[in-house]
């Protein structure tokens, strides 16, 4: 029982970090111009990974939703901004 | 030395123009320009964030002919930084200009033209300059530049629709006014950018942009 309830526990506090998708921020560099950030949004949106993204100029950011089960790396997405003319300044996650 | 203190000062108040000479990997890009000089239509591709490759079309008015021509453009650099972004272009190219005004009779020549393209912009200002030497043998042999500042009355987000009010200033040297000067307003949304506005002597500009 006691085996069990250990198990169960372990799986409702470490599950989280196990699962992939979520949210992940990419502070942006350079993007003041809606015209010119769409590349960001054509590049992600090629990425198997991505379910949808958000861009806001105000904040610099592109918030990318992941899809169930996927994962995109911090140097992949480092790689479709620079790809895309801008530079990253830092990236948040959150499950 | 008044062509060069000209080209100096606007260098200098400006720095640096227009839709973006290059898009993003693999973006196609469709200009159509109009303005008191050309009639013009550029047709370009980017295999990468700096280079891009393409078609272009002009009609130049006053001097009565056209260049067919293969262009590229180059980012030669890019600062981008928290609030703002600058590049620095050189835009190139090669064809044939064609004339049967005047004193031509069907003359074709070679034509190749250069310059280079500065702009700076935040959310709010933007500026720019522009310059270009055109060599078309027979044909036309000429420099133009020119300048913006542009402010946007209200800052929109991703996905509203953009307005700037822009001054445009072109100096063509061989033209019988050769400084004029283009209040315009630029509207841009999701892929598709417009440009409207009219010379003190009275030219419409009339421009659009559309990005794949």
């Amino acid at each position: 029982m006691r085996k069990i309830v250990l198990t169960l526990a372990m799986v409702i506090i470490t599950g989280p970090a196990f699962a992939a998708g979520g949210v992940v921020t990419a502070h942006v560099d350079g993007m003041v111009c809606d015209f010119c950030a769409r590349s960001l949004e054509k590049l992600f949106g090629k990425e198997e990974a991505v379910e949808a993204i958000k861009i806001d100029l105000d904040g610099k950011t592109v918030t990318i939703n992941l899809k169930d089960g996927q994962e995109l790396s911090d140097e992949r997405i480092e790689e479709i901004v620079s790809y895309s003319g801008y530079d990253i300044e830092k990236i948040d996650r959150a499950e | 030395m008044k062509l060069f203190l000209l080209t100096i000062g606007l260098i200098i108040f400006t720095m640096p123009v227009q839709a973006r000479p290059v898009s993003y990997p693999g973006g196609i890009t469709a200009m159509s320009m109009n303005d008191a000089d050309k009639h013009s239509l550029h047709l370009h591709y980017s295999p990468t964030a700096k280079t891009s490759l393409g078609y272009k079309l002009e009609y130049w008015r006053d001097r009565d002919f056209t260049i067919n021509a293969l262009q590229m453009n180059n980012l030669l650099k890019r600062w981008n930084n928290k609030d703002s972004q600058a590049n620095f272009y050189l835009k190139s190219g090669v064809g044939i200009a064609y004339s049967d005004a005047g004193a031509f009779d069907h003359e074709k020549d070679a034509a190749a033209f250069t310059g280079i393209a500065l702009d700076w912009e935040n959310r709010r200002f933007f500026t720019s300059y522009e310059n270009r030497y055109t060599e078309a043998g027979d044909i036309a042999d000429f420099f133009t530049q020119k300048a913006r500042v542009g402010i946007a009355p209200y800052i929109g987000d991703y996905g509203d629709l953009h307005t700037w009010i822009m001054l445009q200033v072109d100096h063509n040297p061989e033209r019988s006014d050769p400084v004029t000067f283009t209040p315009l307003v630029r509207m841009f949304k999701d892929v598709h950018l417009g440009e409207a506005g009219i010379s003190d002597n009275g030219d419409i500009l009339l421009n659009y942009v559309i990005r794949y």
